[in-house]
């Protein structure tokens, strides 16, 4: 289609208002209309896809004048890794919506968390599909401010404080990666990801430095790295459920990608092949290990139960970071086909968003009918909730790594690659090791987690019948459990999608 | 080939006196009718009708002078006659007053549209009050033609002590106080100006842009010019409220009645800048008396972080964003460290969105205090109590905060960038670290509002008159961020002239 991704962006910028009028009149046809602007973006999603298996370039890009004066194109592309994820965000916008008719039943002012639910979703899928770096910064940003109020508005205990914290945070990280796209244009003149990697590779090492490390610590807080994670756990557990399921599944997940195609893919390239390229993608590797072993700490002794699934959110942000960190790091001449370590990590990203979704879910929905936080106070839940209890293990047991659930392929692929690059890198001999262990702690905590919640006896003197959830939360969660297994058992769709893609 | 007559360039000036000046005796005739406001509105709209449509008429001319790829020509407008236009000019149009021009006139009639509304509920006689603020547009838009140092000199000090009328407003103590204040600055500002003027005058001959200029190109002894150099700035830079000159504008700006400061904020101190920029960048840089680039960056990175500072520890709302002003000033000033094509375009758009900006926050904030909350503290819990005019300072609020898409985020990507340009990375980190406080500090307002329990659950019916020219500005700022290109092509043809006026390194 001639305007497919122009629409992904233009309906659900169109769809706000009636978003808004139809939420007055009953907050469930305004979750139905959020979902069906969803459905309808993913089916647009879709139509790229031949064009990108079959086309030469293995890309679909749409260019609409927007700027000229800053050399700026509204420049709309997708390549396998983009659309991927843009397909996947759709489905827990989808997903989000749907599961939000019964969550938030008994909320308030419904209509504007719904439009801003639509706006939210604008900057989510945005920020993947396009390559021009301005327009990236704008829907970067858009991911932030509705987020702010969705999570201020109708989060728990105190959700503004949590809220202006990740605004503060991530908005910090967001004006670096401002001064790397301003250098990068003021250096280049250009402002595509694309041409801005050709020119950069003639500018001085000494400048593609620094816009390497102020693009790269920017994107890191978004992705809620050890140190700059410290936004991620009370945003995450103060949220509400279907808004957790999106930061964690989306918006850390966008800045993965960020490193991936703008530090690595557009700027990378410069200054590979000399030391400080090499020691750039040790010091990747470092911070991924820390973030895995951190995260995966916490988790195991925290008994908040949301709380336990953001830092797990920080785990594997950290084996992300690993992947990322195995990218290759010679001065290539041509061009190369992806890794599987590469490959492995984008798929992580995926399998990761599915799998965090569910498990935030469910956990939103054990909370929301059982009115308990702490994991110590449950207890034989799954008697009373099977259907909750499912999805539950499914999503624990992917986050695990666990066969045939999603996250254990592309985890398995991250290690093949790890073991590939070893070969000529000595130095991942460790951190490859020590990654390996960080997956028996993630089993450890998502045992844990199981055990606490739903084996044993209940300890609370529950006078409140535990009943399990609603219709509209059982289909949500159903889409995401089918999901993680489909993921799992056949990964070919996504990885024939991401192995079209060359990085220079 | 001069088809620009003086007339064209003195009807949107003469046209806004006139209507000032009939201002009293129509009032006198509305004053007995029913439909008071209603007549009002009329009467000035048409005054800005016809004083847009002789901004329109004059763009429109100017721009037939020359086909677009070919550089627009600085047109000078004697009151003499053409033999000696090189040594007395009244008006200079180039791109830039056009586009000035056309600010001024649109913005100000927002702003105004509005002072009628928030003015309508006090007792006393207000058409003084708007007949000040048009001969005020008058006179910056004759600040913004003017084509020597004097007829500068002449409009622009009008515009600036004119503007005391308008914060003296209330007459009560504090106002008194603070207008005095500024009075006092400003004279002393002139003095420092006339002073520095009288020497160029005494080096060059001349007064005019250009002879100056050439003059001071090809001068031996370079003594004297830096003497005046330095008084011209201080003078300007005291008007502009640039720091260590900025302690004047929160206080003016605080005392003031809201619909002034919204003009004040978004015509005076934007005419300030503009004028800082003519004269001294322009005009007396290019003859390299002296290096001043790096002083520039120093002052434009001492007002970002000061005036940041200063708003981080206000508890009153109105003050905050007076304080936002000053920083803003800073940002500004970070634009004309380069001048080049992209350092240009920043400023020009930055006094767009700046003054929309800070207009649209000064009028939200005058509709909240309008029932009496002013501190944070009662601004508890708004957020559900008033929504629209809360949604409007939030907006405004990212928009100063640099997120997109509001406008403020593409004037400060284009003022760092150009930093970044001019190899002044280090401004453009300090620039980049103060909107993060910015951010900080607004959102804490934010938290405030959106947060904090209300002291009583009560809501407040907000009065559409005065929301609509604010939803104006709030549809300005958005658009305008969205697809700055409309801006950009007023900015265009200012862009081919810069050849003539760069800087010679």
């Amino acid at each position: 289609m001639a305007y497919a991704l122009l629409l992904v962006f233009a309906l659900p910028a169109l769809g706000v208002p009636f978003v808004y009028m139809a939420g007055k009149k009953s907050p469930k046809a305004a979750a139905v209309l959020v979902a069906l602007i969803a459905l309808v973006n993913m089916a647009l999603l879709f139509t790229t896809v031949p064009t990108i298996l079959n086309s030469s370039g293995h890309e679909y890009i749409e260019s609409y004048e927007w700027i000229p004066i800053l050399e700026s194109k509204f420049t709309l592309f997708a390549d396998g890794i983009s659309v991927s994820l843009a397909i996947i965000t759709s489905v827990l916008i989808i997903v989000a919506s749907l599961f939000s008719i019964n969550y938030m039943k008994e909320k308030k002012n419904l209509a504007v968390y719904y439009s801003l639910l639509t706006l939210l979703s604008i900057g989510l899928v945005g920020v993947f599909i396009t390559s021009n770096l301005l327009l990236f910064y704008f829907c970067w940003e858009l991911m932030l401010v509705p987020a702010y109020f969705i999570i201020g508005g109708w989060g728990y205990r105190e959700p503004y404080r949590a809220a202006f914290k990740f605004f503060i945070f991530t908005h910090a990280g967001a004006v670096f990666v401002l001064l790397g796209i301003g250098a990068i244009y003021m250096v280049t003149g250009t402002t595509d990801m694309f041409n801005a990697q050709a020119a950069l590779m003639s500018v001085s090492p000494d400048i593609v430095r620094w816009i390497l490390l102020a693009l790269t610590a920017g994107f890191a807080v978004k992705m809620a790295v050890v140190p700059v994670h410290m936004w991620l756990p009370d945003a995450h557990s103060e949220a509400p459920s279907p808004m957790s399921a999106l930061l964690s599944g989306v918006i850390i997940s966008a800045g993965a990608y960020a490193i991936l195609r703008l530090s690595l893919g557009t700027v990378f390239p410069a200054v590979a092949g000399t030391t400080f390229g090499i020691d750039f993608l040790h010091g990747l590797t470092i911070f991924g290990v820390i973030s895995a072993f951190f995260g995966s700490l916490i988790a195991l002794v925290e008994t908040d139960i949301k709380r336990i699934i953001a830092y797990s959110s920080i785990a594997h942000m950290g084996y992300v970071m690993f992947g990322l960190s195995l990218f290759p790091s010679s001065a290539i001449v041509g061009t190369v086909a992806i890794t599987a370590a590469i490959t492995g990590t984008v798929l992580h990203l995926l399998s990761h968003a599915v799998s965090k979704g569910l498990f935030f879910l469910s956990a939103g929905a054990i909370m929301h009918q059982t009115e308990i936080r702490d994991i110590r106070d449950m207890g034989g839940l799954a008697g009373k909730m099977p259907f909750t209890a499912v999805a539950s293990t499914t999503a624990a047991l992917s986050i695990a790594g666990t066969p045939p659930f999603a996250c254990f392929i592309s985890e398995f692929l991250i290690f093949v690659g790890a073991f590939e690059v070893i070969q000529n890198d000595g130095f991942f001999l460790l951190p490859t090791a020590l990654m390996l262990i960080a997956t028996v702690l993630s089993l450890a905590y998502s045992l844990r987690y199981l055990s606490h919640v739903f084996l044993g006896h209940s300890k609370g003197e529950s006078e409140k019948k535990i009943v399990d959830v609603p219709n509209y939360m059982k289909a949500a969660m159903a889409i995401l459990v089918v999901l993680v297994i489909v993921l799992g058992i056949y990964p070919r769709f996504f990885i024939d999608l991401i192995q079209t893609v060359l990085f220079i | 080939m001069l088809m620009v007559g003086l007339v064209d360039v003195v009807l949107p000036i003469v046209s806004l006196v006139v209507f000032a000046l009939l201002t009293l005796p129509v009032f006198k005739v509305i004053r007995k009718t029913q439909r008071k406001t209603g007549l009002t509105l009329i009467w000035f709209s048409v005054a800005f009708l016809v004083s847009g449509a002789a901004v329109a008429n004059l763009a429109l001319q100017y721009y037939a002078l020359a086909p677009s790829p070919s550089p627009l020509p600085f047109l000078n407008i004697t009151l003499t006659g053409p033999s000696s236009a090189d040594f007395s000019s009244a008006f200079m149009i180039d791109g830039i007053s056009i586009y000035m021009a056309i600010m001024v006139v649109a913005v100000s009639a927002v702003v105004l549209i509005y002072s009628i509304f928030y003015m309508d509920s006090s007792k006393r006689p207000s058409e003084r009050y708007f007949a000040i603020m048009l001969i005020l547009t008058a006179a910056l838009m004759g600040a913004v033609f003017s084509g020597d140092l004097l007829t500068l000199f002449i409009f622009w000090e009008a515009a600036a002590a004119g503007s005391s009328f308008l914060m003296i407003y209330k007459k009560d103590p504090v106002s008194l106080n603070s207008t005095l204040k500024y009075l006092v600055m400003i004279i002393i500002a002139s003095a420092f100006i006339v002073f520095g003027l009288s020497i160029v005058y005494g080096l060059t001959g001349s007064l005019n842009f250009w002879a100056v200029r050439e003059a001071l190109m090809v001068l031996a002894n370079k003594d004297l010019l830096l003497i005046a150099f330095i008084l011209i700035a201080t003078g300007y830079a005291i008007e502009a409220a640039i720091v260590p000159f900025h302690f004047w504008l929160p206080d003016a700006y605080t005392a003031a009645p809201s619909s002034s400061a919204a003009f004040l904020s978004a015509l005076i101190d934007q005419g300030s800048y503009y004028v800082l920029i003519r004269v001294l960048v322009f005009i007396l840089t290019p003859p390299a008396v002296l290096n001043w680039t790096f002083m520039l960056a120093v002052m434009a990175a001492l007002t970002m972080i000061v005036g940041n500072l200063f708003a981080l520890i206000q508890d009153n709302v109105k003050r905050l964003i007076a304080n936002i002003c000053v920083a803003d000033v800073g940002y500004n000033l970070v634009g004309i460290t380069s001048v080049t094509a992209l350092g240009l375009t920043g400023n020009l758009y930055f006094f767009l969105m700046g003054g929309i900006t800070t207009a649209l926050s000064f009028m939200a904030v005058g509709l909240i205090s309008r029932h009496g909350f002013r501190t944070f503290d009662d601004f508890a819990g708004l957020g559900r109590k008033m929504p629209f005019a809360s949604l409007a300072l939030v907006i405004a609020g990212l928009s100063f905060a640099g997120v997109p898409p509001f406008g403020g985020f593409m004037a400060k990507y284009l003022v760092f960038t150009a930093a970044i340009q001019a190899n002044l990375t280090w401004l453009a980190v300090i620039g980049v670290l103060t909107s993060v406080l910015q951010a900080a500090y607004l959102f804490r307002l934010v938290n405030y509002m959106y947060a904090k329990k209300p002291k009583d659950e009560s809501v407040i019916k907000e009065p559409k008159r005065l929301l609509i020219p604010i939803f104006i500005l709030v549809a300005a700022v958005i658009v305008l961020g969205l697809y700055p290109q409309i801006v950009f092509n007023l900015i265009k043809p200012v862009l081919n002239q810069l050849q003539f006026i760069q800087v010679i390194p």
